[in-house]
């Protein structure tokens, strides 16, 4: 669905060089900081900014390519898009229907009235949970192939953030094919949606791995010292120092639990990588090891 | 098909899952032939990642028991009865050899626990 290849982008103040697949019927959650590079990825993949070097291809084309007809395959949802404050959902609805040959104005209208989007308001009166959950169904109404999402949650209540999130699987389930891409602050939002993680920071690519290795098999080990001194590093990922010793990010916690039985070894979810892989004054320990 | 998982457990997702799947099979809950859900809607309903149910899926076509059919859907496999009984067998071992643990830390004897299994079989 996605291809991309040493893809860059250089700024004044920031680059991008990011390669990255989707294959069709996968989740794909993009997680980083702010400024991370996930809106200039995402802007990419749209062909809303020309890339200055490298490869993309999308849906098999080359997005500066993109037909009118190409862009209907795709379904998207960008942070700061949406509709006039003055268009009312009745309006939003006889937009689309010229736009996309294929929108289902009948799935719209019963998703709506689920939602609670009252169609005779203006949408400059709607709330940010109306708003953003506007935006994804106008992304997932017309039976595109792709869907590309950028912070489709962020700022949302968690309730409004589980409909949106269980409007996104009922998409998927519907037919096996699709695929989507999907960007988040929240990581517990990913978590529970995509197959793949892609973690980028300032514009580079630190970690990419299916969730349900980094939810299975990566785990954190907390150490005093010493310990820290006598633990073989072979499966740590990345170490932080912390008041009472370290906090290291295993890709492989089963070893550990097996090999030090009583040693603090805990769960990790994607929050607490981020914060070891990306943390501060984080210690390189294959560095380390290797001097 | 019901599956409980446990997000905060040490044990994988897609391990808690093969297991459960592979208990309500050996004990006849789910029946030969029976379909699975699709890959995307079981995953979409216990809000986990489609590739980790499709993990368990693998797993469980692996050890044989259950069925892909490409473009139609999983389906439980006909299942060796003999291979089953042996499932229920070591389950019902496994729970005896706890309640023996159980009762060494009571400080019982061979023959005291002897008495209190024959009790029961009596019981019944």
């Amino acid at each position: 669905m996605i291809k991309m290849n040493e893809l860059t982008k250089v700024y004044k103040d920031f680059d991008l060089n990011i390669s990255m697949e989707i294959a069709p019927g996968s989740v794909v959650g993009l997680i980083g900081k702010n400024g991370a590079g996930k809106s200039t990825t995402i802007k990419a993949i749209l062909g809303l900014i020309r890339p200055t070097s490298g490869k993309i291809e999308v849906l098999g084309k080359d997005p500066m390519d993109f037909s009118a007809k190409d862009r209907e395959e795709i379904g998207a949802c960008l942070a700061d898009s949406g509709f006039s404050r003055m268009f009312y959902v009745k309006d939003v609805i006889a937009v689309l229907k010229k736009m996309y040959k294929d929108f289902d104005e009948e799935f719209f209208r019963a998703r709506c009235k689920e939602q609670g989007l009252p169609l005779d308001k203006a949408i400059g009166d709607f709330s940010t949970g109306m708003k953003a959950k506007l935006r994804v169904l106008t992304a997932i109404s017309h039976k595109a192939k792709l869907l590309i999402l950028d912070e489709p949650t962020s700022g949302l209540d968690v309730m409004a953030r589980n409909d949106i999130l269980d409007m996104l699987r009922a998409y998927m389930a519907e037919d096996e094919e699709r695929s989507m891409l999907i960007s988040s602050h929240i990581s517990t939002d990913l978590e529970g949606l995509c197959d793949e993680i892609y973690m980028i920071s300032n514009g580079r690519l630190v970690l990419h791995e299916d969730t349900d290795i980094l939810l299975g098999k990566y785990g954190i080990i907390k150490l005093s010292e010493e310990e820290y001194a006598k633990l073989d590093k072979n499966y740590i990922v990345s170490a932080k120092k912390q008041p009472y010793g370290y906090d290291c990010l295993t890709n492989e916690k089963a070893f550990y639990m097996e090999n030090y039985p009583t040693t603090a070894i805990e769960n990790s979810n994607i929050d607490s990588i981020i914060i070891l892989m990306l943390g501060g004054e984080h210690t390189d320990v294959k560095e380390e090891s290797r001097s | 098909m019901h599956v409980i998982i446990n997000n905060s457990s040490m044990i994988p997702v897609y391990e808690q899952l093969v297991e459960q799947i592979r208990q309500q099979i050996m004990l006849g809950e789910l029946k030969e032939g029976e379909g699975l859900p699709s890959v995307r809607s079981f995953a979409a309903e216990l809000k986990i990642s489609a590739l980790t149910v499709k993990k368990a899926y693998d797993k469980l076509e692996e050890d044989g028991l259950v069925i892909t059919v490409h473009g139609k859907g999983t389906y439980v496999a006909a299942t060796d009865t003999g291979l089953a009984a042996e499932a229920r067998r070591r389950a019902a071992e496994e729970d005896l050899s706890l309640a023996v643990s159980k009762a060494r830390l009571a400080g019982l004897d061979n023959d005291e626990i002897r008495e209190i299994l024959e009790m029961i079989l009596e019981e019944e």
